[in-house]
Formats: structure tokens, C-alpha cells, sequence
């Protein structure tokens, strides 16, 4: 839907001659307020990763504060000189992510963590929904829904239980906790049966006819079709995983180098005796790039994998 | 301090000799909460560690995000068994660990220390870590109530550090006059600190304790005069509902006159606010005479390993016991707004940085008034402090009138909770 109003509008604008078009001013007048509360926390996040200490909690110094050097207590304590110790605000926020919670590190154990359960996710959906959606097979309508009720299942619901069953094999504190509960997405499964069904029999007959094994036909046959579906999929599942911070929280209590990317924020908590907001914040900007570059990058196929498998 | 000094080295060097054969480094595992906080006073304190038992390695785990998390964590950790061996728990939340047997008690490596009143463990402090009569908990960082005051908006009203309020009548009356000044919002008073800590301050104000036994006291008349107390500074302040980040940021910024909060948060306030005098005073009592008694806030050291083997233990209880005593204690003053509940650290270790740093002095002076911070017992201790937290909120927000009917309703909610 978001797209024929996209496409259209300035098309239909070009043709009559720049009219005033109330229907589309309204339209677009919606669609600003709408972004614009979508934007308001991305700038207040990006302008406290700028702003000193004191610049935030005063709520002073506009967008980017002054910029000017204020003292680091903590270098101070640990027996820095009071020379030392001023820094430039973006300087000490952006450092200070970077060192006190090691970002980087952090940053891969994402990657590591996100991409492994995207892959397996897609190992398992594949073969299940092409089974769902093309092969007959006594009991499938009983599976798919059991597929349908599983995706009525909140993760809080189920995740002590989890939890007590990955301790028993005693994998809590690695990275298997942080894949293996994710590994099955009925999600995926639900979404390429969707998409499944709107591929032609023909062309699987057709692959069969040619002597391909089943195995085959889902690899090579049906993967390729699905790349836009897959994409989709994609966006979700690496959203949902990178950003996850109650499963990472409940499973990684020993080493913090298993950290992911959002538990580096709460290296900067204080509650009833401040927060550190300027390192969380520069924090936040350096969690949510990735996802937003990636999301620009991949827009397109992400709107039309959702339209092709009937997600809409 | 010298005798401190020398007893601290002879205690290191018998535990060196012990031990110094090992091959390898004993490893005691270490958790803590609020990483901001006290991320500086482990990076003070862990060299001097190091240089007195170089066969100990401290592993830091994960921090919790707030004491809750913490009992969290350790309550799923028991049942994974991949316990740490030294945990930092908040002072409220010590009680469930032992009831659970998950802490253990420290009376044997207590009564294996010759020297141990005279490292500075005196009773108050050890009170806040006791169950069944045996110490289960070493407090590690402690804070009270105190007042902070702008005194460039306090002197509008004609008030300077010699003539601060001390009951809270006089507050009222000093907000009354702020706001003839024209100062819009002249107190802030801390109501929604975790774990009702402000309702058990005026409970302990009149010497009285909220929970005795399964029985909650807010029945009694010291119940009466402290919602009444409370009902009284919120009304005759006109007092905003704000919360935690927003009360400190108005602080911060210079429109508060005054504002009743932990001692803990000088450290923030100092870095974050704007160009005024800061000034912090003893948390006003009911009368003239001040508060008969203040609940502690903050954190306690327990021993959570689930090791038998005697070198591992001795290894965390000497980490424990470095941590509350001596130098690792004063690094806790040094670092962070808390104070070291340590005799020996305050009065000795201490006493030239407490002149050099007077917002951090005042609650020193009130360490004789330290109180325990009262966990509600049982399983519903959690939603019984949410009820009373409710029912302070309404009485902020000005949706209860009459005390004693309120005084009624949460007694009797509450109660049942805890039965």
C-alpha cells in the first residue's frame, strides 16, 4: 500500500502541472507527523551522544552543546592530573563506548550471533515450507497448525523453562545459549509456506521430471525463487536478535566478552544515582547504524518480499 | 593507621605464605551492580589487591543493571549452578539469599581473624548483614538520606549554611518563603527511591522499624505521623511528581532549592550541575532533635561459592574482607558518594578527605543513626513495596486526603501480602 502512494503521488503531481492535491497534501502531512514521532527518540539519542554530562542533565546547549572541555571525574579518582582528565565531549562519549564497554568485541559477538541464527533459521524453514506448502502428506493440516499456535507463544512465557534446560546441559554463559532457543522460527516457516504457495506447481514437476531429489528442488530450485521472501525474512530475524536484550540478559551472567550489542548499554547505569547518558547514548548510535544502513540498503526487496508472500 | 598498616601485613603475609606455593592463580569470580558506579572503585581497588595477594586472580562477571537484577541473576545462577564466588548484593535483598541458603555464613572466617573489630567491623555494621544470628553479609557501600541545598536559591529565601532547615516544619516554612521569592519548585523529596526507603526514614525518624516480624507497623501511630509527615512536606511544598532522572535534573539545573535524596548521588550531582553552590545538611528529623534513626542504602558483600575446596574460600573471604576494610574500603568514599560503613576507613584512612570533600561529610556524621534497611518478608515482598509505593504516590498526586483512612487500606493490603 505504502508503495502506490510512494510512486504515484509525484507522478500523478508531474502530470497536471503541480495542482494542489488535497488528498495527497493530507497524505503527506500524516506521513510527516507520523516520521517525525518516529525520528524525535534517533535525535534525542544522537544529540545526547554529543552533549556533556552536564549539558544533558541542565538540558542546555541545543543539538550539539557547546563543545567545550569538561572534566572526566572518574580519570581524576584513578589519579589523573585535572589537565588530563578534561576531554572534548564527542571525544570522551564515543571513547568511552568504545573502551569501558569493548564495543567492538561486543559488535561481533552480534554479528556472530545474528547471522548463525539467520542461517540456521533458514536451514530449517526452507525444507519445513516447502514440505507445508508442496508435498501431500497425511496430517499436514494438523502441523500448519500447530505452526499457526506456535506463533501465538510469547519467548517470556517459555523462558525459564529454557533457561533450566539449557543449564542442564550446561550451556549457559555461551554462545550456544544465544542461538540454539532461536534456531526454529515458526515465523520463517509460516512465511516461505506463504511464499511457497505462490510458486507454480509446474516448475516443481518440471525440476522433477529432470530427476532432481526433493533436497535438490529446495536448494535449487525453490531457494533462488525465494530470495526476496528470504530478505524479508531476513530484516526480521537479524532485527529482532541484534536488538534482543531480555534473552542475552538471562542467559550470559558469567563472561562479559559474550556480551551483545545492547547489554553494552548497561554499562552506564546508575539509576537513582545518574545514569551516564552520554557513553550510553553514543552507545545506541553505534548499536543502531548497522541495522539502519542495512535496512536502506536492502528497502526495496524488503517491501517486496513482504507484498510476494502475502504479508500484507 | 600504622597499626592497621602492620596488621594488614602480617595478615597478607600469612596468607601469602600459605598459599604462595601454587602453582597457578586462584581465581575468585566477582560480581557487582551498576557498572557506572562502581566500575572506577574495583579499577582503584583491584592493584592494591593484586599487590597483596599476587596469587589471587579477581574474574569480573557480567554487572547487574540494578540490585534487582542482581538477586535475579543469583536466584537463576543457583539453579544452572554456575554461581560466582563473591557476590554484591543490595542491603534489602540480602534476607532471601540466606533464607534460601544460597549466601553462606561468614562466622568461621570470622572467628578465624584475630583482629577483627580493630579492622574497623563494629556492630551496626555487621547488624546490616546478620540473619539468625550469624553474619551472612559484609556491607560494602553504604548511603543515607541527607539534604542537598542550592544555596544560591536557598539564600533568595535568606538562608545560608548556618540556618538550614532542620525538622521538616521548617522546610515547609522555607519553602513557603522560596516561593514568595518566586521560586516555582523549591523541594524535591525522594518518595520513589527503591524499596519504600523514605517511608522507613520517617519510620525510623521516630525510632520505629516498618516490619517487625510478618508484622507491618504502619498501623501504630509512628504509621500515622509519617504519612501525615509526608502528606504535610508534599501539600505545604506544592511538591511536583517527578521522577528520579527528572527530580536530579532539575536539581542539576539549578531550580530546586532543595532536595532530599541519597548521599550517594553527590558524586552525579557534582559532575552535572550547572554553576551554583552546592551544599548538603542532615536529613531534617520530626523534631528539633533530628532523626533517632536512618535506614541505610546500598550494598552488601556475600559469599555465594559453592566451592569445598578450603583455598578457594579463603581466597574470596580474603577478597571480601579486602574490599570492606582498609584501603579497599576508603576507595568506596574516594570514588563514589557512598561511604565505607568501616570504622577504621572513615576515622583514620579518611578523615583529610572527608575535609576536602564536605557534600560527602554529612553523611559520615550521621553514620550513628544507621538503620536497617527493612526487606518486606516472604514471597510477595516485591508487590508488597509496590502497594506502598502506590499509595505514596497518591498522596502525591493529592487522590488521598485523609491519612487514616490510607493508613488503614495499605495496612490492611499489605498485611495480607506479608502473611
Amino acid at each position: 500500500m505504502a508503495e502506490v502512494t510512494y510512486a504515484g503521488a509525484p507522478e500523478g503531481a508531474k502530470a497536471q502541472g503541480f495542482r494542489f492535491n488535497t488528498r495527497a497534501a493530507v497524505v503527506h502531512a500524516v506521513l510527516i507527523v507520523g516520521a517525525l514521532i518516529v525520528l524525535l527518540p534517533f535525535y534525542t539519542m544522537l544529540s545526547l551522544s554529543l552533549k556533556s554530562p552536564s549539558e544533558i542533565m541542565q538540558q542546555t546547549g541545543g543539538f550539539m552543546g557547546a563543545q567545550e572541555p569538561f572534566r572526566d571525574d572518574f580519570c581524576v579518582k584513578l589519579g589523573g592530573t585535572e589537565e588530563e582528565c578534561m576531554v572534548n565531549p564527542i571525544v570522551y562519549n564515543y571513547t568511552t563506548a568504545f573502551e569501558k564497554a569493548p564495543l567492538v568485541r561486543y559488535l561481533l559477538n552480534g554479528l556472530i550471533v545474528t547471522i548463525s541464527i539467520f542461517v540456521i533459521q533458514v536451514i530449517v524453514a526452507l525444507p519445513c515450507a516447502y514440505a507445508l506448502a508442496k508435498l501431500r502428506f497425511w496430517g499436514r493440516e494438523a502441523v500448519f497448525s500447530l505452526v499457526l499456535f506456535c506463533l501465538l507463544i510469547p519467548v517470556h512465557a517459555i523462558a525459564l523453562p529454557l533457561y533450566i534446560m539449557l543449564a542442564q546441559v550446561g550451556l549457559t554463559n555461551t554462545y550456544a545459549a544465544l542461538i540454539i532457543p532461536w534456531t526454529i522460527s515458526v515465523f520463517g516457516i509460516f512465511l516461505m509456506r506463504q511464499f511457497f504457495m505462490t510458486v507454480p506447481d509446474d516448475l516443481i514437476d518440471a525440476a522433477r521430471m529432470d530427476g532432481m531429489s526433493e533436497y535438490g528442488i529446495i536448494w535449487r530450485v525453490m531457494l533462488p525463487t525465494a530470495i526476496p521472501a528470504l530478505m524479508a525474512f531476513g530484516i526480521f530475524s537479524i532485527v529482532a536478535h541484534w536488538n534482543d536484550y531480555f534473552w542475552p540478559r538471562i542467559v550470559i551472567t558469567g563472561n562479559r566478552d559474550l556480551f551483545t550489542p545492547p547489554l553494552g548499554l548497561r554499562e552506564f547505569k546508575g539509576d537513582a544515582d545518574g545514569d551516564n547518558f552520554g557513553p550510553m547514548m553514543a552507545t545506541a548510535c553505534i548499536i543502531v547504524t548497522p541495522l539502519i544502513v542495512a535496512f536502506l540498503l536492502a528497502q526495496r526487496r524488503f517491501i517486496e518480499g513482504i507484498t510476494l508472500s502475502g504479508m500484507k | 593507621m600504622q597499626r592497621t598498616l602492620t596488621a594488614m601485613a602480617l595478615a597478607l603475609a600469612s596468607a601469602a605464605a600459605t598459599t604462595a606455593s601454587a602453582e597457578d592463580k586462584i581465581v575468585v569470580e566477582f560480581a557487582y551492580p551498576y557498572s557506572h558506579l562502581f566500575d572506577v572503585t574495583y579499577e582503584a581497588i583491584l592493584p592494591k589487591f593484586y599487590a597483596a595477594h599476587p596469587n589471587i586472580e579477581i574474574r569480573m562477571r557480567a554487572t547487574y543493571e540494578s540490585y534487582e537484577d542482581g538477586t535475579n541473576t543469583i536466584l537463576r545462577e543457583a539453579v544452572a549452578g554456575t554461581l560466582p564466588d563473591v557476590t554484591m548484593q543490595g542491603l534489602n535483598r540480602q534476607a532471601i539469599l540466606v533464607e534460601k541458603g544460597i549466601a553462606k555464613s561468614l562466622e568461621p572466617f570470622i572467628a578465624a581473624e584475630a583482629d577483627f573489630a580493630k579492622d574497623g567491623y563494629h556492630k551496626a555494621m555487621l547488624d546490616l548483614g546478620t540473619f539468625d544470628s550469624e553474619v551472612h553479609g559484609l556491607p560494602f557501600s553504604i548511603s543515607l538520606p541527607v539534604g542537598y541545598y542550592n544555596m544560591e536559591v536557598m539564600a533568595k529565601a535568606g538562608y545560608d549554611a548556618t540556618n538550614l532547615p532542620t525538622t521538616w516544619a521548617e522546610v515547609i516554612e522555607a519553602c513557603g518563603k522560596l516561593r514568595e521569592a518566586g521560586v516555582d519548585n523549591p523541594m524535591f523529596w525522594g518518595w520513589n527511591i527503591t524499596g519504600n526507603w523514605f517511608l522507613q526514614a520517617l519510620m525510623w525518624s521516630q525510632d520505629k522499624p516498618t516490619v517487625m516480624g510478618t508484622d507491618f507497623t504502619l498501623d501504630e501511630p509512628e504509621g500515622l505521623t509519617a504519612l501525615n509527615t509526608m502528606k504535610d512536606i508534599f501539600t505545604g511544598c506544592e511538591m511536583q511528581n517527578l521522577e528520579w532522572k527528572a527530580a536530579l535534573a532539575s536539581f542539576s539545573a539549578g531550580d530546586l532549592g532543595m532536595m532530599y535524596w541519597s548521599t550517594s548521588a553527590v558524586g552525579a550531582v557534582e559532575r552535572a550541575m550547572g554553576d551554583f553552590t552546592l551544599v548538603t545538611s542532615e536529613y531534617p528529623g520530626l523534631t528539633a532533635d533530628g532523626p533517632m534513626g536512618l535506614p541505610a542504602g546500598g550494598n552488601s558483600a556475600m559469599l555465594v561459592s559453592t566451592s569445598e575446596d578450603p583455598e578457594e574460600l579463603a581466597a574470596a573471604w580474603a577478597w571480601l574482607k579486602f574490599i570492606t576494610s582498609g584501603e579497599g574500603a576508603a576507595d568506596v568514599a574516594r570514588t563514589t558518594g557512598y561511604m565505607p560503613p568501616n570504622q577504621a576507613a572513615n576515622e583514620i584512612i579518611l578523615a583529610d578527605f572527608y575535609d576536602a570533600n564536605p557534600a560527602k561529610a554529612t553523611a559520615v556524621r550521621q553514620l550513628p543513626l544507621l538503620r536497617e534497611w527493612q526487606a518486606y518478608p516472604g514471597d510477595n515482598g516485591l508487590a508488597a513495596t509496590q502497594v506502598i509505593y502506590d499509595g505514596i504516590e497518591g498522596i502525591v498526586t493529592g487522590e488521598f486526603e485523609d491519612m487514616t483512612e490510607l493508613q488503614e487500606e495499605l495496612t490492611e493490603e499489605v498485611q495480607e501480602l506479608l502473611e
